[in-house]
């Protein structure tokens, strides 16, 4: 139940019954009386001809004893008492000016009913005897600005008082000139105290910092208990009859009122969400389950404690996690565990500290949690097998039937028989695919697009026929080159230099010419092949960004192409007479597909005639990895892809492709195994993979004099114009390896240095320290 | 199976949420006594403590780890209305082996108590989604990924209905989405499960779906991890656990341009009362076929699919580290009865396709599930 109110409000009291209560603020002054569903007002204080700054009000109170007397403490400094028995309209009795500044509180004596207590901005505070109309006495707390004063229920000379400056201090009446106890309290401003209304040593103080502190004062004041809130608290109240109970509101930010137990001091035990601005005045109505705010939303609100609600029942007691290894993490509330068991009989049943029985709204015992791990053990939720996979799968390096073979092998010993059945149809599929002879259409796929990027890089003038005469030639010239190091897959920097020259001597049909002349044997390779491997090479070293890169996959296919030199192609008959006749004839059947098609396809068009299977599976394997991949395998999804590279002729959608190896990819790395991530990288035959660890990788070098980055080499500082790294017997710049003493740290060219090391034992360098090379 | 290894947690309130990073080998709580605690796994296969902080001044209701390719990093939202981003200063550490962390970030748009944050999955950058009890979810966004204590507010989304639990749709594939859980209690205000996709083109995000079928409060969500599939996994946790497959239906070229926003082809693929209670959280692993969810009961249910993707439950675990037989053995075999049965009328889905498709009817685009019909046909 709430009502409105025109202004908003700075203070509430309610009179000694609470069947009353006085709203007060900068423009409101009024009195209502609390009926069961409403409030009804009873009179209006703020009335006059003159409304000055006296009609305003920064604190209210309501005797305690008298019920039509109240007090007002304005905030040009006066003090201002009522008198609700006064016949006329105007019930202003008495005006105290005597704080200069404004007047933070006022506070009656609990049993005096004269006995009127101010705590004001100036730093004083003055205890005014409403018979003699006077200030009785001036206390002076010697700090700062006083924020709060409250008489002691339980004492009747004592009273607290709280600073802006955070001191607490207790006074006894009698002893106006010195406080009786001071301690600091607070970090920041303390706003508002509060006498615990049943234990006489217990008192709570709340200010700037966002806490709720409750002291013990019988001797040395001792702090009890603290409660953290998340604003400033502008006020507190003790909930009646309720031991460790406090209701505070905010000063900013938060609106709600909350009632906290002061043993769970991190979540409210109650909170009260109706209002919409700041609350500023708690007042209980004599029963812990009813109790009154007002607020600067201009509402009065009462409260039933039945509709507020619990922070705490909403609040999670459980967390849970996997991680990659399947192992749970479990952090339960002990309150669950103890429920679960009492169900089951035992009895252990919550306690509550309240004898009134169960109630639920009392329920609030310390909550606490236990944290477990499960650790997996178990293969239906465990993830060995994953890694067991991924690092014994072998995704290259052997033909396709040894590689599922293996791979079937890993998979069943782990138990994953499904897959490793996939393996071996695998085999049977594409494994003996690839033992019957041919030409390797996947190469020449992916080979025509380079072929036909070669074929405009020459002359345009040359005609097909030359041309690819000229191309067979340089085949010829790399593969005499190039089988020395087929086995040194890395070395490519070779076949550049070897492709350069080619590319430039072919430009001229003379030279063609002579390269025929030149080779006693002028065999070839059928369908430019090798070309085929070595042009991406060369292309994906220059720029990795052209689109058609092929993947380092390739290399581990040449050696499979070489095995096949055998097979009843052009190369045997090659090998067996290199005939000038023998050349003419397949450059006519190599002219005459050019002719036939445009020139970047015509070379796979004879392989993909003559060696179809007559069973078309290739969309079935497409589904049965789809299939794999929508289980959550993605491990065998990728794998197959890997090892079965461009031999699937419906390929996985680019997408998914990409997809899955970026999951695998992932999980790897959750794995931290990143060896296999790395080398999945490099056998990916798509594109984004592929390029991945050619990226985000720079190595930054600063020049060793200036300590500026090395922006255009490695050895040359174009700041201080200095060499960086010179070899200190020759004096150039080292490019490659730089070995140095650690004893002295010079060096040079490894080979220079082991000379120079063989015959002296002394630095190079002439510093005198006696070098070891090791 | 498991084996249960206790950790003294020692917080002193509620532990609320508990967060491995990436590569499992940290886990992260945090607890309603505002502090958080990080556990590095040593050698020995023991939990260490290494950092214990305070880092709010209210409840902390959840603790995240960013991609390690971000640093250690981890996020945390509270009751005190904000969410912070705190980062490991890496090397430093005291005597104790304590690690020392750092607020980089403090956002306090929220006016009140901020329910869930998760980051953004990788591909998508520094990216934090945080959710608010008012029922705001608010998009951060670090521009620069060195600079953690630069967060720019992208978006705000106001989902009308309280909101308890995010979660992050992991796809690459997808264009960002997120699902938004809401812990409202009152069961006629529809559903309580929103998912929200990103736009290119308008650069805002828009609700796509309204999972009508929930209506429950709900305290947990969580995608399942995508690896490469098709459709989306949905867990969610609220009077039972249910598993929603979202699937992304192909749009023709013309309402691309027009509509701009995916439509869904949305089945509920498993649901479980097993707990009898409220169901409080929900975990995937990894490769999202398990799901592990507990609730008030007390126990740790885990679902796994079997090869006719019906879920079953493969274990249960009590909160106080035993394992518990399977007591509903029998109503397992009954299941399995019933399932091989509907195998054998062949209303059950056949291996390896997603499974049929329940009986939804769509409306101007929404679905809603005819429950009672659904209920017991498809889940077993």
């Amino acid at each position: 139940m709430h009502t409105v109110i025109e202004a908003p409000i700075n203070a509430i009291s309610t009179n000694k019954d609470a069947s009353q209560v006085v709203v007060a603020g900068r423009n409101v002054f009024r009195v209502f009386s609390i009926e069961d569903d409403a409030f009804v007002e009873r009179c209006n204080l703020r009335v006059g001809k003159n409304l000055n700054l006296n009609f305003s009000a920064a604190d209210v109170t309501w005797n305690p004893v008298e019920d039509h007397l109240l007090a007002s403490a304005a905030t040009n400094g006066a003090v201002v008492t009522w008198n609700l028995n006064k016949p006329s309209r105007s019930k202003q009795e008495l005006v105290f000016n005597e704080h200069k500044r404004t007047v933070n509180r006022v506070c009656f004596h609990s049993t005096e009913a004269n006995l009127l207590l101010s705590g004001s901005q100036d730093g004083f505070m003055k205890l005014f005897d409403l018979r003699k109309k006077e200030v009785n006495c001036t206390f002076s707390g010697q700090s700062e600005s006083v924020r709060d004063v409250q008489f002691c229920p339980h004492h009747y000379f004592q009273f607290a008082a709280a600073y802006e400056n955070g001191n607490l201090q207790l006074w006894d009446l009698r002893r106006p000139d010195k406080w009786e106890k001071m301690f600091t309290a607070h970090s920041g401003p303390a706003f508002t105290l509060d006498w615990h209304p049943d234990d006489k040593n217990w008192i709570a103080s709340a200010g700037r910092d966002r806490s709720i502190k409750i002291w013990e004062i019988s001797h040395k004041p001792r702090l009890l208990h603290t409660v953290q809130t998340i604003a400033s608290v502008a006020r507190v109240k003790w909930r009646p009859s309720r031991k460790y109970h406090i209701s505070s509101c905010s000063l900013l930010v938060d609106h709600n009122v909350n009632v906290w137990d002061i043993r769970r001091p991190y979540i409210p035990f109650a909170s009260f969400e109706e209002h919409r601005d700041v609350v500023t005045g708690i007042m209980w109505k004599n029963d812990p389950y009813v109790f009154l705010s007002g607020s600067k939303d201009c509402t009065v609100y009462q409260h039933m404690f039945k509709d507020a609600v619990r922070p705490a029942d909403r609040a999670n007691p459980i967390g849970i996690d996997t991680n990659v290894n399947g192992d749970l993490g479990l952090a339960f509330s002990d309150k669950l565990l103890v429920a679960g068991k009492s169900q089951t009989g035992s009895s252990m049943l919550p306690h509550f500290f309240r004898s009134k029985g169960p109630d639920r709204s009392e329920q609030f015992t310390m909550a606490s949690s236990s944290a477990v791990i499960f650790e997996s053990v178990d293969k239906s939720t465990g993830l060995e097998w994953f890694i067991e996979c991924a690092t014994r799968y072998q995704l290259s390096g052997k033909s396709v039937e040894d590689l599922c073979d293996h791979n079937a092998a890993v998979a069943g010993s782990l138990n994953k028989h499904q897959v490793a059945q996939t393996w071996r149809i695998l085999k049977l599929l594409y494994g003996g695919n690839t033992a019957t002879p041919c030409p390797p259409r996947t190469v020449s796929v992916i080979g025509s697009p380079a072929v036909g990027e070669a074929h405009k890089a020459e002359s345009e003038k040359v005609n097909l026929k030359q041309q690819l005469d000229g191309h067979l030639v340089q085949d010829h010239n790399r593969s005499t080159h190039t089988d020395g190091e087929n086995k040194d897959t890395g070395d490519t920097s070779t076949a550049v230099s070897e492709d350069e020259s080619d590319a430039e001597s072919s430009l001229s049909l003379t030279n063609i010419a002579s390269g025929q002349v030149n080779q006693q044997g002028d065999f070839f390779f059928g369908d430019g092949e090798l070309e085929t491997f070595d042009y991406p090479v060369t292309m994906a070293n220059m720029d990795s960004m052209q689109d058609w890169t092929l993947p380092t996959e390739a290399i581990p296919l040449r050696h499979e192409i070489q095995d096949r030199l055998d097979s009843p192609d052009p190369l045997q008959n090659a090998t067996d007479s290199p005939s000038s006749a023998n050349e003419s004839e397949f450059s006519s059947q190599a002219f005459g597909n050019a002719e036939n098609a445009t020139p970047m396809y015509n070379l796979q068009a004879i392989p993909f005639a003559s060696q179809n299977p007559p069973w078309e599976f290739s969309h079935l394997v497409c589904d049965m990895l789809e299939y794999f991949a929508e289980q959550g395998d993605v491990q065998t999804s990728v794998s197959v892809l890997i090892i079965l590279g461009n031999k699937m002729k419906t390929p996985v959608e680019d997408q998914k492709q990409e997809q899955w190896f970026m999951a695998y990819l992932e999980l790897l790395t959750r794995f931290r195994l990143w060896g296999i991530a790395n080398e999945v990288i490099k056998l990916s035959s798509h594109r984004a993979v592929a390029s991945l660890n050619q990226q985000s990788t720079t190595v930054h070098t600063n020049c060793n004099k200036c300590f500026k980055p090395l922006t255009r080499a490695g050895w040359l500082c174009d700041r201080c114009k200095a060499l960086t790294s010179t070899c200190s017997i020759c004096h150039l710049p080292v490019k490659g390896l730089f070995a140095w003493c650690q004893g002295c740290s010079h060096g040079g060219h490894l080979e220079h240095l082991r000379e120079w090391l063989m015959t002296h034992k002394h630095c190079p360098t002439g510093c005198g320290h006696i070098c070891e090379y090791t | 199976m498991f084996v249960a290894r206790s950790i003294p947690a020692d917080h002193k309130d509620l532990i609320h949420d508990v967060a491995f990073d990436f590569h499992g080998r940290r886990m992260a709580t945090c607890s309603s006594d505002q502090n958080v605690k990080v556990w590095d796994l040593g050698e020995d296969g023991h939990w260490t403590c290494t950092a214990n902080w305070k880092t709010h001044s209210g409840s902390v209701w959840k603790v995240t780890w960013a991609h390690p390719e971000f640093g250690q990093v981890i996020a945390t939202c509270s009751f005190d209305r904000t969410a912070a981003v705190w980062e490991e200063l890496v090397g430093e550490s005291t005597e104790h082996g304590q690690k020392n962390w750092v607020k980089r970030t403090s956002l306090v748009d929220s006016r009140t108590s901020v329910t869930d944050v998760q980051f953004a999955p990788k591909h998508l950058g520094l990216q934090l989604a945080t959710c608010s009890a008012d029922g705001i979810v608010r998009i951060y966004e670090a521009p620069d990924v060195m600079n953690l204590s630069q967060w720019s507010l992208q978006h705000e989304i106001s989902c009308k209905l309280s909101c308890s639990c995010i979660s992050w749709n992991p796809s690459r594939v997808h264009q960002p989405m997120i699902a938004v859980g809401s812990d409202d209690a009152n069961p006629s205000g529809g559903g309580k499960v929103q998912i929200y996709e990103y736009n290119d083109n308008s650069r805002k995000w828009s609700k796509v779906e309204t999972i009508t079928v929930v209506t429950e409060s709900v305290k947990d969500i969580q995608f399942a991890p995508n690896l490469g599939r098709s459709y989306h996994l949905l867990g969610i946790a609220s009077k039972d656990v249910r598993i929603i497959s979202l699937k992304p239906l192909r749009r023709d070229q013309s309402s691309t341009q027009t509509s701009g926003h995916s439509k869904f082809d949305l089945r509920q693929v498993a649901q479980f009362d097993e707990h009898n209670a409220q169901v409080w959280r929900l975990s995937w692993n990894v490769t999202g076929t398990v799901l592990a969810s507990s609730g008030d009961d007390g126990c740790v249910r885990l679902w796994k699919a079997n090869y006719l993707d019906n879920w079953k439950c493969i274990s249960v675990l009590k909160g106080d580290g035993s394992n518990v037989k399977l007591q509903e053995s029998s109503q397992v075999q009954q299941q399995q009865q019933t399932l091989s049965g509907g195998a054998m009328n062949g209303t059950s889905s056949p291996p390896g396709q997603a499974p049929l498709p329940l009986n939804i009817k769509r409306n101007s685009g929404w679905a809603y599930f005819n429950t009672k019909k659904d209920q017991g046909k498809h889940y077993y």
